[in-house]
């Protein structure tokens, strides 16, 4: 820094050359830059939880024998609606494709709270903001004989599972 | 004086309260154009002011004050929510125990908790007033372009403080609330869902979320505030101090005696400084040393010396405004919270949405538009108008109309802004008053 005023102006005028003393503001230049892309980009890395603290996504709802031919019975805790039609069990999921609220069941299938959207017996929405169908999860039944709904894999709608 | 000390050995004890007070206050109360400049530039809170202010600014009717309200409704919920964080316990478990503690066992607590919550929602109205006092009397024209670039971000900081604190009592309708907000957001593009994620800390609203929103709440997000605050408060001394008319700034003629020292500043980079006295002696040249720094500010001109021209002492003219507004503010607030009781609703049951599931009243104007799209409604339209509010400066660059309420040369401008105004409003109305369960249209009679 001292040194500075001993330089001549030409330096300044033809830019073009690089000088030892361009190179190294150059790179401590791109240093602190690098160095700042990176701690920003750890921050982001640090704050996305590795681990969740809440509900795991594939649980056991119980027996088939629990849910009687012809039952729609609401899980609120797990937010699916499990519906038994004769001898098939399916998983449909309560919370309101628009907006996360929890849609209670209605006489024509399903509406919600928060911004009136319905839907009817199968997901299928019938009126309101919703932009698409409530999803079906897959039901599948465990060793054990317990029923397993694993939220993390949607099926097509009306595919049910034979018990 | 050394001959009084030496006569009283004890004067260092006898005068220890007023040495005290002079070392803290180092000027008498003023009585003389000097002792008030002196006043302002000695005392850390005052020397933020201008030593002189401009009588249009003063004006009552100009500003209604709406950005000082809205400095002291941020110092009142500063200390208001520091007091309220010595019984806060951001759990779950224990939170909304804790809202019950404060109405039942806290000594002041229910007085404290009415306090945060109404200068909170009076700060998102004084803000938004603020921003359009600003807008209609065509403030942020150049060179005041980014100031009101910082009063957006303001905005927007200060919905979202107001948003993240309403989750905090975790009652029905803070996780409702949060629910469909932090939806909303999952509806951006691209980075829609991870943002929702990194908010909540988990898939849905829970503990991780509680936790994230209070650090935001208390921590993050007002220390943003007070940054942008300083930037703003900085940028309106810089900018030349509040907009006015042209014709507010005529200059007078100078007078003959006692030439004074005149900066005018450059719109631009450089500031030129034209010294009109005759010649360099020393007391122009103390003159300039001491007025040359607080002069090189933008804006038309700045006149140091005994130029005559429309601008007071701050001390008092200025302080005792500001004093006057921090009064009524604070009677406000304090009179609001005796009569009202901020609500309180049921433990969050995250089984029953309550119905209708409504935001805080200045998001149901945002909500009554999610209702027919949760894309346009919630995260089009409202960017778009960001954008737009942030652009403004730079797409209106005609100069007239400043510093007038309604003028005419900005009829089109102003139009435009009610308009939006006007929107959002009855967006909010019916949101508010019109929507019963299921989100159907109620009448309100």
């Amino acid at each position: 820094m001292a040194k500075e005023p001993e330089k001549p102006s030409t330096e300044q005028e033809s830019g073009e050359t690089l000088t030892r003393r361009k190179m190294l503001a150059w790179i401590t230049g791109m240093g602190v830059f690098g160095s700042v892309t990176v701690s920003a980009f750890s921050n982001f890395v640090f704050i996305k939880p590795r681990v969740t603290y809440g509900q795991p996504n594939r649980f056991s709802i119980g027996k088939p024998e629990a849910f009687p031919p012809g039952s729609r019975m609401t899980l609120d805790t797990r937010r699916i609606c499990v519906v038994r039609d004769g001898n098939r069990i399916a998983a449909i999921s309560t919370t309101c494709t628009h907006l996360g609220c929890i849609v209670a069941t209605s006489e024509t299938g399903f509406a919600c709270p928060c911004h009136g959207s319905h839907y009817d017996q199968d997901g299928n929405v019938t009126g309101g903001p919703a932009p698409r169908a409530l999803p079906w999860y897959q039901v599948s039944l465990a060793p054990n004989g317990e029923l397993e709904v694993d939220k993390d894999i949607e099926i097509e709608p009306g595919i049910y599972l034979n018990v | 004086m050394s001959n009084q000390t030496s006569a009283r050995p004890w004067s260092f004890i006898t005068d220890l309260p007023s040495n005290i007070w002079r070392s803290i206050f180092r000027n008498p109360l003023p009585d003389s154009d000097h002792g008030r400049s002196a006043t302002s530039f000695t005392n850390f809170f005052l020397h933020m002011q201008p030593v002189k202010v401009h009588r249009h600014s003063l004006r009552l009717t100009y500003t209604w004050g709406l950005g000082l309200i809205s400095l002291f409704l941020f110092l009142i919920l500063a200390v208001t929510g520091v007091l309220l964080m010595f019984y806060y316990v951001p759990s779950t478990t224990q939170a909304y125990d804790r809202m019950l503690d404060l109405r039942g066992t806290v000594a002041f607590g229910i007085f404290l908790r009415n306090m945060h919550r109404w200068a909170a929602h009076g700060m998102v109205a004084v803000v938004f007033l603020h921003m359009c006092r600003v807008f209609l009397t065509g403030a942020y024209k150049k060179p005041r372009e980014f100031n009101w670039v910082v009063g957006v971000g303001l905005f927007l900081l200060t919905m979202f403080s107001s948003f993240t604190g309403y989750l905090l009592p975790w009652d029905q309708l803070a996780f409702w609330a949060i629910t469909v907000g932090t939806s909303i957001a999952s509806y951006a593009p691209v980075f829609g869902k991870d943002v929702k994620f990194l908010l909540l800390g988990d898939s849905s609203v829970g503990q991780e979320a509680l936790l994230r929103f209070y650090v935001l709440h208390v921590a993050v997000l007002p220390i943003l505030v007070t940054l942008l605050v300083a930037i703003h408060f900085w940028r309106v001394r810089k900018d030349g101090g509040l907009s006015r008319p042209r014709e507010e700034d005529e200059v007078f003629p100078m007078p003959e005696v006692e030439p004074a020292v005149m900066v005018a500043a450059a719109s631009g980079a450089g500031a030129t400084i034209a010294v009109a006295a005759p010649k360099p002696s020393l007391k122009a040249a103390l003159q300039q040393k001491l007025y040359g720094i607080q002069g090189i500010v933008r804006g038309p001109f700045t006149k140091i010396g005994n130029v005559p021209d429309k601008t007071v002492f701050s001390w008092p003219n200025l302080v005792r405004a500001e004093l006057l507004v921090f009064l009524i503010t604070v009677a406000g607030v304090l009179i609001v919270s005796l009569y009202f009781n901020a609500p309180l609703e049921e433990p969050v049951n995250i089984m029953h949405p309550p119905n209708p599931a409504k935001a805080p009243w200045y998001f149901l104007g945002l909500q009554e538009m999610v209702s027919y799209s949760a894309f346009w409604g919630g995260v089009g339209i409202p960017t778009i108008e960001v954008i737009i509010l942030l652009l403004a400066p730079y797409l209106d660059r005609k100069p007239g109309g400043v510093g007038k309420w309604f003028a005419r040369e900005r009829l089109l401008a102003n139009s435009l802004f009610m308009t939006f105004v006007v929107v959002n409003i009855v967006l909010m109305m019916i949101g508010t008053f019109f929507r019963g369960p299921n989100w159907e249209f109620v009448s309100p009679w």
